[in-house]
């Protein structure tokens, strides 16, 4: 059975160009459905229920501009679905990329990369090695400094007070929950990234395995998630959605 | 009355100096108006209760006594002279001269003028002011008659009787001055009832001596052969004591106000001693040249009075001190002045009369008038101005109309039209002068004021922190304080208090950011000391803070706009040629086209980038140009080794940011592309204003002077000349090139 990847990109150019990404970073079998804008891609990812899809797409590359909408909002919608979002997109800056990671996306993809720095990028995600540029490892830093209570800076207040009433919080107010926290060690890990070094440089300044960088980084863009997460499931649960 | 308690100012005060604020000592309106129920006001109601029915049966005694309804006047002769009758009987001998009234048997000589002389106050010769009490004794007991026969120079006498005038008849300067006496004892009321403290008992003694003062002159104003007799009695004592009290209690008051001074206990006890018994010698007769003695001991306590003050502004320049000084300084003047007057017009008793009565009233109004403004001087700077001009005015005219009648013997209506255009002259000539003096009002030019408000509305909006510290800056350059603090305590509104000496302004939040800071800036003694703070100086403040506010509102949405049309231009920029672009390069023939047009994309990103965002911080910036190229340097197999010092974490402006990662992201792509260098060394050095950047390289590239500058490396040169620097390529050993820029005087952000 093929690997079902989802490719959503106006462009057709591009889109080829990131189909040719796709079959060479992976040695599966790959049936790749392409969507020039957001409708399309909706119809072909059907309706979003609280049952598992029969037969999900494993990856979704998300264009961030699209003739009807932005990507962001797809990425909204598909908090909950199991496959791996990866945004791809002109922008580099953490001012639009950090809402599409905070959206729920599992990483990013620079589309001027050259076609070998895409591919190796593309592998990276898929086996849990996202990037994470300083910008927004600074992003991320204050993110999680302010989020202490709940949800994302952005937030509306009374949205976060009502999460705040729905959970006992154990230490009173603004005590951050679990998932909303980093560790010492992420913490760190984010620090070094925010200031430019590299995983490797990383691992020697922290003296451990580069590899144990990376689940750090995975961790925090997990957190990330869940936070956002839970926030959706609030937002839902307010408009009566859920 | 509320000063700053301590021994010096000292801005450890400025608590007490808010504190202080509570106490304003009159303070009627809105929010205080509370402090006005219970017993202040039923104290006030039945003080006013009091004054008036004291008033009311004042009147009414002087409408029930028995007058003849005519004027008298002296002549030149110093005889008197009828000048209006309203007795059918009495009319055709206008113009007769009274030589002796007569009833019951008894006969009164009125030979001369002293009978018009109204007060005995005003009589300086001991002698005259004996005859003048037993010549109005005299004349009291022969009106209380009946019937009266006025007897004339010529032989003729006609019988009169004598007739209560009831209370229209009352003369209109006596309803005028009784309303003034009135005034000034309910302000002295109000004021005591405000804060019944020692200063404010000295006020209102002051103020009752005064409304005192202003009853005789008006009883004396009702009357034009005879004063009754118990009054007659009670004249000279009453109105010397008067005096005395009030000069006595001005001294006491100097020595607490603006405030306590060494000693001033002492003082006081001195002036009230030597006041009471001055009074007691004069008026038990005991004293010769009594009425010279009163005269210049109210001189010498306005002295006392004006060095106490001159000494209280040295020790504390609190502008109260140099205000009251100014007004003391008026008052003896023309009290001088008048003394002179009155001496020098011995001679013709028909000029003295007339100065003793007009003169000394005059003066007695603008005293009262002085005393009624005391309370309000902080809070009102226009009716300040108003009546010192007016007070100017009429002390300058009326003294000048004195002292030509007196000195140069001039007829009544020249010396008035003299004294007029003279005084109009002076005061069309030292109006400013005058205006100045009296207020102090140097103010900052409009000019100034402007163009310091727009400068410092764009510091304000560039740092928003620093607001308290501009705006009493601000402040300072307005009206020029001698103590400028910023305390942690709120206030609702802008206000003055202690007297005037200061001004509370609640700081404001001018870029609305964060929540209104409760912090108020107090500034204390304006113009250096010179000038009072007014009602109008908060209101002025307030709309400077409200300009400051809408400057800085204007300037924060020009920003705005900017910011916003550059972002819109950064993002049709890089979603339109962006675009394009990158289809560009996908479709490229060559790898060579394929890197030119990723080039020229990064470079279009970089300027849309510099574009959105104004500035960048360095270190940040460094980061990313660090992950930028590890990550670039990593997938062409090369080795980066990155150096990055710099002593200030700087803001770089668009230009900098934008040249500095142009320059850098071109000189490893050379290195890469060119020299196929296995590693690449980078060194940041940023030292007091100095930056040096040098990318070096391993590779094949010699001979760099013999390099054909193409796009990437003019590119290079260009930027590094924009930002005022210089670059050099140079051989390293054993291979390699290194490019070396160096800028000498890398400025952060303007």
């Amino acid at each position: 059975m093929s690997v079902k990847v989802l490719i959503l990109e106006d462009n057709p150019v591009a889109r080829s160009f990131l189909c040719r990404v796709v079959r060479e970073s992976f040695s599966d079998a790959i049936a790749i459905t392409e969507a020039g804008d957001l409708e399309s891609a909706r119809r072909h990812i059907g309706p979003l229920g609280r049952q598992e899809p029969a037969d999900p797409f494993k990856l979704i590359l998300v264009d961030l501009e699209l003739p009807d909408g932005n990507g962001m909002e797809l990425l909204a919608e598909l908090v909950k679905y199991p496959a791996t979002k990866i945004v791809t997109t002109l922008y580099s800056d953490d001012d639009h990329l950090f809402p599409a990671l905070q959206c729920g996306a599992d990483g990013y993809l620079l589309k001027e990369d050259r076609f070998e720095v895409l591919v190796e990028e593309l592998q990276k995600i898929v086996r849990g090695q996202p990037p994470l540029s300083p910008a927004i490892a600074r992003r991320l830093l204050t993110h999680f400094r302010q989020g202490a209570g709940a949800g994302v800076d952005s937030g509306p207040a009374p949205l976060n007070s009502g999460f705040q009433s729905s959970r006992p919080m154990p230490l009173g107010r603004g005590a951050p929950l679990d998932h909303e926290r980093l560790t010492p060690r992420e913490s760190e890990v984010l620090t070094y990234l925010s200031k430019g070094f590299t995983i490797k440089e990383i691992a020697n300044l922290m003296g451990i395995k580069w590899f144990t960088v990376n689940d750090h980084i995975k961790s925090i863009y997990k957190k990330l998630n869940v936070s956002s997460r839970a926030e959706a499931a609030v937002l839902a649960s307010k408009q009566g959605l859920v | 009355m509320a000063t700053s308690s301590g021994p010096q100012s000292t801005l450890g005060t400025a608590d007490t100096v808010i504190e202080s604020s509570f106490g304003e000592r009159v303070s009627l309106r809105g929010s205080s108006l509370s402090r006005w129920m219970g017993w202040r006001l039923r104290l006030l109601v039945l003080a006013a209760l009091i004054g008036c029915l004291g008033l009311f049966l004042v009147t009414r005694m002087m409408a029930g006594l028995p007058r003849i309804d005519a004027s008298w006047r002296p002549d030149s002769q110093g005889q008197i002279e009828l000048v209006r009758a309203a007795d059918s009987a009495l009319a055709p001998l206008v113009g007769q001269v009274l030589v002796s009234v007569q009833a019951d048997g008894r006969s009164v000589e009125v030979k001369d003028a002293l009978t018009l002389q109204r007060s005995a106050r005003w009589v300086i010769d001991d002698q005259l002011r004996a005859r003048h009490h037993l010549i109005h004794e005299d004349l009291g007991s022969v009106l209380s008659q009946a019937t009266v026969r006025l007897a004339f120079a010529d032989g003729r006498s006609v019988l009169v009787q004598p007739m209560p005038r009831g209370f229209a008849g009352l003369p209109a300067m006596y309803w005028l001055l009784c309303t003034l006496a009135l005034l000034l004892y309910l302000v002295a009321m109000v004021v005591l009832m405000a804060k019944p403290n020692g200063r404010n008992v000295l006020y209102a003694v002051l103020s009752l001596s005064q409304a005192g003062n202003l009853v005789f002159i008006a009883i004396e104003s009702t009357l034009d052969l005879a004063l009754p007799s118990t009054f007659a009695h009670l004249d000279l004592p009453m109105r010397v004591g008067f005096d005395m009290v009030a000069a006595a209690a001005i001294v006491n008051a100097a020595c607490v106000h603006p405030r306590r001074l060494p000693g001033g206990t002492g003082i006081a006890m001195a002036a009230w001693a030597g006041a009471i018994a001055l009074t007691w010698v004069v008026a038990t007769d005991r004293l010769p040249h009594g009425w010279w003695w009163v005269q210049m001991a109210v001189v010498v306590y306005g002295l006392v009075m004006v060095g106490l003050m001159t000494w209280a502004y040295e020790i504390e320049p609190h502008p109260f001190a140099t205000v009251l000084r100014r007004f003391g300084l008026v008052t003896l003047g023309t009290w001088l002045l008048l003394t002179v007057a009155l001496a020098s017009a011995v001679a013709n008793p028909g000029v003295h009369q007339n100065i003793a009565s007009v003169g000394s009233m005059v003066w007695y109004v603008f005293f009262a008038s002085l005393l009624l403004l005391v309370p309000f001087l902080s809070r009102s700077q226009q009716v300040m101005r108003e009546f010192s001009m007016l007070a100017a005015v009429s002390t300058v005219a009326t003294s000048l109309d004195l002292l030509f009648v007196a000195v140069f013997s001039l007829g009544q209506f020249a010396s008035l039209t003299l004294a007029l255009f003279v005084s109009l002259a002076v005061y069309s000539g030292a109006r400013q002068w005058i205006l100045n003096q009296l207020l102090g009002s140097s103010m900052l030019t409009t000019e100034r004021m402007f163009e310091q408000l727009y400068r410092i509305a764009r510091e304000v909006e560039a740092h928003p922190d620093r607001t308290p510290a501009l705006l009493t800056q601000l402040l300072r350059e307005l009206f020029e304080p001698m103590e400028a603090v910023l305390v942690e305590r709120a206030v609702s509104a802008t206000r003055v208090s202690g007297d005037g000496s200061t001004l509370i302004v609640p700081v404001p939040e001018l870029t609305g950011e964060a929540a209104p800071a409760s912090r108020s800036i107090v500034i204390r003694f304006a113009n250096r000391g010179r000038r009072l703070f007014t009602r109008e100086d908060a209101r002025l403040t307030d709309r400077v803070v409200e300009q400051l506010r809408r400057a800085v509102a204007f300037d924060k949405a020009v920003e705005q706009g900017r910011s916003e049309e550059r972002a819109r231009l950064a993002q049709d920029l890089h979603d339109d040629i962006g675009a394009r672009l990158l289809t560009l390069m996908y479709k490229a023939q060559s790898p060579e086209m394929e890197e030119y047009v990723r080039h020229t994309l990064q470079d279009l990103k970089t300027l849309t980038r510099g574009l959105a965002a104004p500035n960048h911080r360095l270190s940040h910036a460094a980061a990313e140009w660090k992950a930028d190229l590890a990550q670039r340097l990593t997938a062409a197999h090369v080795q980066l080794g990155w150096n990055f010092e710099a002593d200030e974490d700087m803001l770089l402006s668009v230009v900098q940011w934008s040249a500095l990662t142009r320059v850098l992201r071109e000189l490893v792509s050379n290195a890469i592309a060119h020299a196929q260098a296995t590693r690449v060394d980078v060194e940041f050095t940023l030292r007091a204003g100095r930056l040096e950047l040098t990318v070096g390289d391993n590779g094949g590239g010699r001979n760099p002077r013999a390099w054909s500058h193409g796009l990437g490396l003019g590119g290079v040169r260009k930027r590094v000349k924009q930002l005022g620097g210089e670059v050099e390529w140079r051989e390293l050993q054993p291979r390699g090139i290194a490019c070396q820029v160096t800028l000498r005087d890398f400025a952060p952000r303007p």
